[in-house]
């Protein structure tokens, strides 16, 4: 194609206007906030007292040393899980098992692992109960770790699983043959080749556990960690935006040095055309070892979310078990709950809907148009990469006080296409890379133009992708609280954010029941989504 | 009649033609030849209009096309690799054009196109169900479905095997014939070249090398280039043969 075409040149023109309205503008707005002083000056006196401030200074360390400590459990936990999927002859549901219920926790809000942890290790909780003792304290490090764990553990799988499929199998044959040991031959042809995916895994929990909000939110106690803080400052009895905008330009630092260091990492990674399948050689030991290890990982990740199914369908957990329908009637008879539920979902389609246009949008200007300038929509997709929802969310804040845009939840479903733009995004380019460079040609001497071709041959092409695409955006949408806690109002109040209220009340079973009912419907879109992907898979081939 | 001037084209300061000039009469089959990177592509691209042109000029029938959009010049092309629509059947592919342009082609002309390609019993498969020479046949099929006042293939036999491919040499030559189709083709395999065309149009880093009859190429070649690179390959691959059959058969 020689000339980019008018309506490409639309697209693009709002493409960048969204991008500099809501993600450019509203960071640059946050960072020189962050340098205004109390006289109105500029200068760096909010960073010398955010640096003279204890409790701000060991809340760093806190959350380093926690984040650290999740991000090597971690990666220990998703290899060992993805070996076991990829490279041993375990029995095969219990590979299917792992490989759909590791992603259980994704569907749910971080702040109700908080909430499912006390449930489950606190002092009247479910395994307390079983074991008769508490087996530890749960508020503060340990209750974090447990939380940041099971939140990171779906996507470092994801990582470490997708880059096995790149090992070749015949590697570990050729080493057997020259005669390695059992040692060598694990390091040199499984370990390294995927070096660059358990760097990535590790550097992703610790940026992860480092930004989230949800987790210390509920489990956290008087144990300080950086996104506890920001909130305080922002939220707290006294609002201090100087100080926030300094806390989310401090959480904004490592973030960028783990985006840094995962496309250095990305050089480790191996890339190869073909697939090969080769049969692995039998193994009773490695074969029973791995089952049952992945077996208890499973067991003990899921079993801290069995309470989130029991507690709201007894009358007093864990005191009175008998069962009852009292609080699950009791949340659909109460407007407040059922409004907010129906916020959730409002913003979640919206996400979802707009999302994924403008994200289709993005790649198919990046992908497959001639048009001067596109490599800007990467620049963009890295930037969204980087920067946490929190520090997102509290730009948007700054920017948008005073506007009209307040309150509402257009401004919220921006926040989440913004945060979440990088995933689909990659999907989609990924997608529309490998088509046929010369579809567009062929359907315009064939008599269309270029939106006809899009939506003739080039979108029916990719509907499995827009399908991922969507219920990314929706799941997403509906489980985030960092990304929305700075913008939501009475009016606008969504799932998550309702749940950091309710937890001043002690109303867990509603808590609960809010959190089982975004899992099914999370859950019913992704089955949909699937289903549907089902049969546009019938045309591929 | 098709009319090339003085054709140039430059990529980022890297010439790639330099003072293409020939004529292409009507219902001919050229073959553009040359080694990958001789420019034959894009001169290809040029005249299909997909590649604008620094300096020179593209007629056709004594019209100055050189500044008339691709999809308004009336020339289709089968693209290498066919860029058949995967979601589409063999049938809805052929006649993908006419939802645009209703009157090209009337639903008897379309019977006939498929008739004479042969592909009757193929028009419900998915294009991934077609073999190799089936989807050329089909990407033939809709592109004269657009009844092109000039036909354009690239490559058209390289992704086939053996047997198919003779097959489909056949086929070319009996499109040109049967619809007086100017036809041009680029191809890097001098056998084929000299097969399928009425003349060839060997060129070399940009140009011209020669431009001529299968006759005058092998019997008056031009310089070293035509020698060593277009006959060389003939002589061994005609010595191969020789030697498989013995002297006799020659």
């Amino acid at each position: 194609m020689r000339n980019a075409k008018p309506e490409m040149r639309v697209i693009f023109i709002i493409i960048l206007i969204l991008f500099f309205a809501f993600l450019i503008a509203p960071l640059l707005v946050l960072f020189f906030r962050s340098f205004v002083t109390d006289d109105g000056g500029a200068g760096f006196s909010n960073y010398m007292e955010a640096l003279s401030n204890n409790t701000l200074i060991s809340a760093i360390g806190n959350s380093i040393k926690v984040s650290g400590a999740t991000a090597i459990i971690t990666t220990m936990l998703a290899f060992t899980l993805a070996y076991a999927v990829n490279f041993t002859r375990i029995y095969q549901p219990l590979k299917s098992a792992v490989k759909v219920g590791i992603l259980i926790p994704m569907l749910i809000p971080t702040i109700t692992y908080g909430f499912a942890i006390m449930y489950t290790f606190g002092n009247q909780g479910l395994l307390t109960k079983l074991f008769g003792r508490n087996l530890f304290e749960i508020y503060g490090f340990n209750g974090l770790l447990i939380g940041y764990v099971i939140y990171t553990l779906p996507a470092a799988f994801l990582l470490i699983h997708n880059s096995f499929k790149y090992i070749d199998k015949k590697f570990i044959i050729v080493s057997k043959l020259m005669g390695d040991r059992t040692l060598r031959s694990f390091l040199n042809t499984v370990v390294r080749p995927l070096l660059g995916a358990l760097g990535g895994a590790f550097v992703l929990s610790f940026i992860l556990s480092f930004t989230d909000f949800g987790i210390p939110a509920s489990v956290g106690g008087t144990y300080d960690v950086v996104a506890t803080q920001l909130y305080q400052a922002m939220l707290g009895s006294i609002p201090d935006f100087s100080q926030g905008a300094v806390i989310a330009v401090m959480m904004l630092f490592p973030a960028v040095a783990g985006v840094i260091l995962l496309n250095y990492l990305e050089r480790f990674n191996f890339h190869y055309d073909k697939f090969s399948e080769t049969e692995l050689t039998p193994s009773k030991f490695r074969d029973s070892f791995f089952g049952v290890t992945s077996a208890v990982v499973l067991l003990a990740m899921l079993s801290v979310f069995v309470v989130m199914f029991i507690a709201p369908f007894v009358t007093a957990f864990p005191y009175d078990l008998s069962f009852t329908w009292q609080h699950i009637t009791g949340i659909f008879q109460s407007n407040d709950l059922v409004s907010v539920y129906r916020n959730s979902l409002i913003v979640a389609v919206l996400t979802a809907v707009l999302g994924t246009i403008i994200t289709y949008g993005s790649a198919l200007l990046n992908a497959r148009t001639p048009i001067k300038g596109k490599q800007t929509v990467d620049i963009f997709s890295m930037i969204t990469n980087t920067v946490p929802g929190m520090v997102l969310g509290l730009s948007y804040l700054l920017l948008f006080n005073d506007s009209s845009l307040k309150g509402t939840f257009i401004i919220i479903v921006l926040c989440n296409i913004m945060h979440y733009f990088t995933t689909p995004y990659l999907m989609a380019k990924n997608a529309l890379t490998k088509m046929n460079p010369d579809w567009e040609t062929s359907g315009e001497l064939l008599g269309d133009n270029w939106i006809k071709t899009v939506y003739r041959v080039i979108l029916p092409n990719s509907v499995s992708t827009v399908l991922e695409m969507f219920s990314y955006y929706f799941i997403n949408a509906m489980v985030t609280i960092s990304g929305v806690i700075f913008l939501v109002s009475a009016q606008t109040t969504v799932v998550a954010s309702k749940i950091n209220e309710l937890q001043h009340f002690a109303k867990f079973n509603e808590i609960f029941v809010l959190s089982v009912l975004i899992f099914l419907t999370n859950l019913l879109v992704r089955a949909v989504c699937d289903a549907l992907q089902k049969r546009a898979a019938i045309y591929k081939k | 009649m098709l009319e090339l001037q003085n054709i140039s084209k430059q990529f980022d300061q890297k010439v790639v033609l330099e003072n293409i000039d020939l004529k292409i009469n009507s219902g001919e089959i050229v073959s553009l030849l040359g080694p990958s990177g001789s420019g034959k592509t894009t001169l290809l691209n040029i005249i299909l209009g997909l590649t604008r042109i620094d300096q020179g000029k593209v007629i056709f029938n004594n019209e100055d096309l050189s500044n008339v959009d691709m999809k308004n010049r009336g020339f289709n092309i089968v693209f290498q690799d066919y860029a058949l629509f995967p979601h589409l059947n063999a049938y809805e592919n052929i006649v993908y054009g006419l939802r645009n342009k209703k009157d090209t082609a009337s639903a008897e002309e379309v019977r006939e196109y498929i008739e004479f390609l042969e592909l009757k019993p193929h028009l419900k498969k998915r294009i991934g169900e077609l073999s190799g020479g089936q989807k050329q046949r089909v990407a033939l099929a809709r592109t004269l479905v657009t009844k092109p006042k000039l036909l354009l293939l690239d490559e058209p036999l390289s992704a086939l095997d053996g047997v198919i491919k003779e097959s489909i040499k056949e086929r070319i030559k009996s499109i040109a014939k049967e619809f007086n189709l100017t036809t041009i083709i680029v191809t890097h395999d001098p056998e084929e070249a000299l097969t399928i065309s009425d003349k060839i149009l060997i060129i070399n880093q940009g140009n011209i090398s020669q431009f001529g009859t299968p006759f005058e190429i092998i019997n008056q070649p031009k310089n070293d280039f035509v020698k060593e690179f277009i006959l060389r390959q003939l002589q061994i691959k005609r010595q191969n043969i020789y030697n498989l059959f013995g002297e006799k058969y020659a």
